[in-house]
């Protein structure tokens, strides 16, 4: 049905659609405009105009959970990439033993609520001895088990999707199977490999229901650091914070989107934890 | 020269890790990540079992395994009102995120605007921010000296300012606010999939736009509507950050719970106890709506 754009109907599906959006934006809208508050209080509309709050966000005591965090979610992507696409690629291309078990067991931690796997892991460390783990190691532990399955997907998406007569092509004119694959086949899955890498980078930076069971008082990610300042009050500051750790995703996908591609893949992303 | 290929493609597939058999390179390639998840995630998730069904002293649990945990939650009006406060808040979000993502859907999927590739993302980008940066936006609006507030003051409809927080419908607001985008994606998906003729032929048959919608569009979208509150109910449910802003004591749900026994009391057997009823609470669903939708896909 290709609608009329001037009818009734269509028009107000317009009209809620444009609410619904104010709902959307809405309160990032106001936590910005909050962050420049020049009161204390985290009021709207501000009253004055001071940055700040922004000094304080970008002060050491709140620099350190973000680098943390930025360092975390950096290695994590890294580590769920690389094991990411080896899988997929095994689990496209190979024919082996043990390929269903392989495949459900990589729907666990999509299954399974993140909170759960966040206290199963600590108390797994604790029994095994590796309490030491709790911390930075463990947080790398955790958010890699949740991101993998998404690394493997949108490989093994781009694999799928690619045309076999491509390598089959290079390969005729005389490429190694080395050179295949470096000059067709990871070119052509960039999107996959880098969209699953942006994934994991932003899940890592923006988890909560895991990061607060593996966290210790010396290996706060930032989000754990706002929760826990947060039972002292609500300072604007949280809200210059909050922003910087919008703003620091935005800035990758934005960045990474340039180079390669990776908005197709948004689809294969229907079940990320919240 | 076909033989040619295949052979170089035989060599282009061994290096791919392929191997028709189980060469050593695909049980690295695949031996290792599930070598990771079986030691890191299965075997913590079964421990959780075990765990649940131990008493706890402190950090220890000692003793022969005893479903008195699972009693103590299940029996006690406190416990039970707030499993029973997580489900509600799990059935609110999921209502509100379907009723508000399909207009979104089907707008994004229909308009032939040139912006439709920005209003995606902008529906999108709140998959970006923590869930945490998003409710405290809320807290921003709903708290008693918020925006919410001051409007209501300034426009004389109140003379007093109103209660919001802590409350469960502040929760369900927040909640489905941040999941939003994935009532979206899922109702989007549904409507793309649809083949465009039989709206068509309805249409052309004399139904009229909103007895298509109705008859049509909407039974043959129905899967990524259940898909979309599935998704929003289990993430919900689960969901710490908005419960622990936004609510307060009165409005405990299982995750803060959770958090309470594991990091608070330290009584751990507790807390796995509530992990594991949890952790039913979303499978249990999952089973639900799986066979819903098997059972549509029988009818049809």
């Amino acid at each position: 049905m290709s609608p009329r754009r001037t009818d009734l109907p269509w028009i107000s599906l317009r009209v809620v659609v444009a609410l619904i959006f104010a709902f959307i934006l809405g309160p990032i809208i106001i936590t910005a405009a909050v962050s420049f508050n020049g009161s204390a209080r985290s009021v709207f509309p501000p009253q004055g105009f001071s940055l700040g709050w922004w000094a304080e966000a970008l002060s050491w005591k709140w620099a350190e959970p973000m680098l943390f965090s930025l360092e975390l979610a950096a290695l994590v992507g890294v580590v769920s990439t690389i094991t990411g696409t080896l899988l997929a690629f095994a689990l496209v291309r190979g024919r082996f033993v043990g390929k269903s078990f392989v495949e459900m067991l990589l729907l666990g931690p999509l299954i399974l609520p993140t909170l759960v796997t966040g206290i199963a892991l600590l108390q797994f460390l604790h029994a095994v001895g590796l309490s030491a783990f709790v911390g930075f190691r463990g947080l790398l532990i955790g958010h890699a088990i949740i991101c993998l399955p998404f690394s493997v997907r949108t490989v093994a998406i781009a694999l799928r999707t690619m045309p076999a007569s491509l390598e089959a092509a290079a390969a005729s004119l005389g490429a190694s199977p080395v050179g295949v694959l470096r000059r067709v086949t990871l070119p052509v899955i960039a999107g996959g490999v880098f969209a699953g890498m942006s994934f994991s980078f932003v899940h890592s930076f923006t988890d909560v229901n895991l990061s607060i069971f593996l966290a210790s008082p010396g290996d706060k990610p930032v989000t754990v650091a706002i929760l826990a300042f947060l039972e002292y009050g609500f300072a604007p500051t949280l809200a210059a914070v909050s922003m910087i750790a919008l703003i620091i995703p935005l800035l990758l996908i934005a960045v990474v989107q340039r180079f390669v591609p990776i908005g197709d893949f948004l689809y294969a992303q229907e079940r990320p934890n919240a | 020269m076909d033989h040619a290929l295949a052979g170089n493609h035989g060599r282009l597939i061994a290096v791919l890790g392929d191997s028709r058999g189980g060469s050593l390179r695909t049980w690295l390639l695949v031996g290792l990540p599930t070598a990771f998840l079986l030691i890191f995630f299965v075997a913590p998730t079964a421990y959780l079992f075990s765990a649940s069904v131990l008493l706890s002293e402190g950090l220890m649990t000692p003793g022969a395994p005893t479903l008195e945990n699972y009693h103590l939650l299940l029996s006690r009006s406190l416990y039970q009102s707030i499993i029973l406060r997580s489900f509600g808040i799990g059935i609110g979000v999921g209502l509100v995120v379907v009723l508000l993502s399909y207009p979104v859907a089907y707008f994004l999927v229909r308009t032939t605007s040139r912006w439709k590739g920005l209003l995606i993302a902008v529906t999108l980008s709140p998959l970006l921010a923590s869930v945490i940066v998003r409710t405290y936006g809320w807290y921003v609006i709903l708290n008693q000296e918020g925006a919410l507030n001051g409007l209501l003051l300034a426009t004389g409809l109140v003379e007093q300012p109103l209660r919001f927080l802590p409350s469960t419908a502040a929760i369900i607001v927040g909640l489905a606010h941040a999941l939003l985008p994935y009532g979206v994606l899922s109702i989007m998906s549904s409507l793309n999939g649809m083949n465009p003729a039989l709206e068509r032929a309805a249409m052309s048959l004399g139904a009229t736009r909103f007895r298509t919608f109705l008859r049509v569009t909407l039974p043959l979208t129905m899967p990524g509507v259940t898909g979309g509150f599935l998704l929003a109910f289990s993430l919900a449910i689960s969901a710490y950050a908005t419960p622990a802003i936004l609510g307060g004591p009165a409005t405990e749900t299982m995750a803060t719970t959770i958090r309470n026994f594991m990091v608070v009391l330290l009584d751990w057997g507790l807390g796995s106890a509530m992990g594991v009823i949890l952790l039913a609470s979303s499978l249990l669903l999952l089973l639900l709506g799986t066979l819903a939708g098997g059972k549509r896909a029988a009818a049809a």
